[in-house]
């Protein structure tokens, strides 16, 4: 199976256009990129979550897009429509696409991604009374994402007596790619190691660049069988494998300890290698997910590109700078940090473009194997995706 | 005392007498009718033997514990915190369930002497008069 063809909209904090007109465009977009028809497009799959612990309304066409409004409104009665409803959305999706191809279910897939901001506060929840999971959280005063992952990332910090400062070589490299991506929110705004630092701490040690930036956006990708992507305009980029995981232990909402994340994380690994056949050493371009900086550091160690309790040296004296010849450029597309907040979207789009030889002046030699991780090691899942058939 | 502004735990049938407990100042965790495992929060399937009859029942512990992460919250997302920020949070591993781990606030202040393996001991914010939530207090 592979990725045929591609569209992103501009990625910005409030769209001038409601997302479902956004997604319809970007939808059309990608189908044309990949030298089809819409008519021709017989199977839509993608994930709606609005990402916020606030209480913004998820209503189809306007905070959200489902793949069964996304075809209704481009005008298609699909074979296939299936919405994916864990976390790792974008490899998620492309399980569900991938296997729908596989079963002869759809011919053409469009995964998509559709990204919302909404007015106000982003996770502001006005909560008066906590009842279900978050009755055991919420009235301590535990809540929202960025609490669950400075806990884990203190976690970190403390076993293994590492540097804050360590982290502003991951998110400053982050904006140094975002920078130079035309379609970036961060377009031509770098940072420095110094300005993160300098900004206000969040939820300790999380401080405010940890953070990728809420965005409208919207892309969509074409999958067909290597067979049908013969006959199409762009070198296909293959599928080799995909992985998820979920916590195998109960734990509080939102509690995600250390041990958990690094377990679950390895066995997502070796799953990963086992299907795609390939290993961390073959991988060209590895892009780490990186919503919140510290899944960088939990990727790197998760999945065998250093050992565990090593990432925030390892990211030190070059390592990652996508400049230094040799180096692993893990965040080489800018990642969330360096695109705004579209989910796993900017690690894939870097894998297809630079697999394709599409990446323009940003174009890498030599990249055969790539891989693009989503979310948390423990609660995501991650794809291989290579130039060539494995 | 004046009621919290505080989001207010809502019981239901399998954390009732968790807070039921809590109300008393007393800290229990849910053990397995058929294993006796303990578990936070309870789930509707054991997740240690599996059984589909968990029927917990509320065990009180000691409410010592070891701090394994926290975090200063400067900012918080729910009503009722606008006048604690900046508090801390602790995410400990209760001693005599080694298996749990729960998150509370350290009523020591906003910049207390914390570490990796600091030892704390429970205690109670009461938010009104019948509900009162598990924190913790540095031990010395």
């Amino acid at each position: 199976m592979a990725i045929v063809g591609y569209a992103q909209s501009p990625i910005v904090r409030h769209a001038a256009q409601p997302l479902g007109a956004l997604a319809v465009q970007t939808a059309r977009a990608a189908i044309a990129d990949a030298g089809l028809t819409v008519a021709q497009v017989d199977g839509f799959v993608g994930s709606a979550l609005l990402p916020t612990a606030g209480a913004h309304a998820s209503e189809d066409g306007v905070s959200i897009v489902t793949p069964e409004w996304l075809a209704a409104h481009l005008g298609v009665e699909p074979r296939y429509a299936a919405g994916f409803s864990g976390m790792g959305q974008l490899p998620g999706s492309l399980a569900l696409g991938v296997n729908a191809l596989a079963a002869g279910a759809a011919d053409y897939v469009l995964v998509h991604r559709a990204l919302h901001n909404p007015r106000g506060s982003y996770h502001g929840n006005p909560m008066t009374h906590a009842a279900g999971a978050q009755q055991w959280t919420a009235p301590q005063g535990f809540f929202g994402p960025v609490a669950m992952i400075a806990l884990a990332y203190n976690e970190y910090l403390q076993r293994y007596a590492a540097a804050p400062e360590a982290m502003a070589t991951v998110v400053a490299e982050a904006r140094k790619n975002g920078a130079r991506i035309p379609w970036s929110y961060w377009h031509g705004k770098p940072l420095t190691a110094e300005d993160y630092l300098a900004a206000p701490m969040i939820n300790d040690p999380i401080r405010r660049y940890d953070c990728d930036i809420p965005v409208d956006g919207v892309a969509a990708f074409v999958l067909t069988s290597a067979d049908r992507a013969r006959d199409l305009p762009h070198w296909p980029v293959h599928i080799a494998g995909i992985a998820r995981s979920q916590p195998m232990t109960r734990r509080l909402p939102l509690h995600w300890p250390l041990d958990d994340i690094m377990a679950v994380g390895a066995s997502l690994a070796r799953r990963l290698w086992d299907v795609s056949g390939v290993g961390p050493d073959e991988v060209q371009l590895p892009q780490l997910y990186d919503g919140f900086s510290p899944f960088v550091y939990f990727w790197l160690e998760a999945s065998g590109f250093c050992g565990i309790g090593e990432a925030h040296e390892f990211v030190r004296d070059g390592r990652i700078d996508s400049d230094v010849r040799g180096s692993l450029p893990i965040l080489s597309g800018g990642g969330a940090l360096g695109n705004g907040r579209m989910h796993g979207v900017p690690q894939l789009l870097e894998c297809y473009l630079q697999l394709s030889g599409r990446a323009g002046e940003r174009q890498r030699e030599d990249v055969d194997v790539a891989l693009a991780c989503h979310s948390s090691p423990h609660l995501g899942g991650a794809v291989v995706l290579t130039s060539e058939v494995v | 005392m004046s009621d919290s502004l505080r989001p207010v735990p809502v019981p239901d049938e399998r954390s009732a007498p968790f807070w039921r407990a809590a109300a008393e100042h007393t800290l229990t965790v849910a053990c397995c009718g058929a294993c006796g495992q303990p578990t936070l929060p309870p789930d509707v399937v054991c997740p240690h033997c599996g059984s589909t009859t968990p029927e917990f029942s509320y065990t009180p512990v000691s409410g010592r514990a070891t701090v394994k992460s926290w975090t200063v919250m400067r900012q918080s997302f729910l009503p009722g915190f606008e006048s604690d920020v900046p508090f801390v949070l602790v995410d400990v591993e209760l001693a005599d369930a080694p298996q749990v781990r729960m998150i509370g606030r350290l009523l020591d202040g906003e910049d207390p002497a914390l570490h990796l393996d600091a030892q704390v001991g429970i205690a109670w914010e009461d938010l009104t008069a019948e509900v009162s939530v598990p924190a913790f207090r540095l031990m010395r």
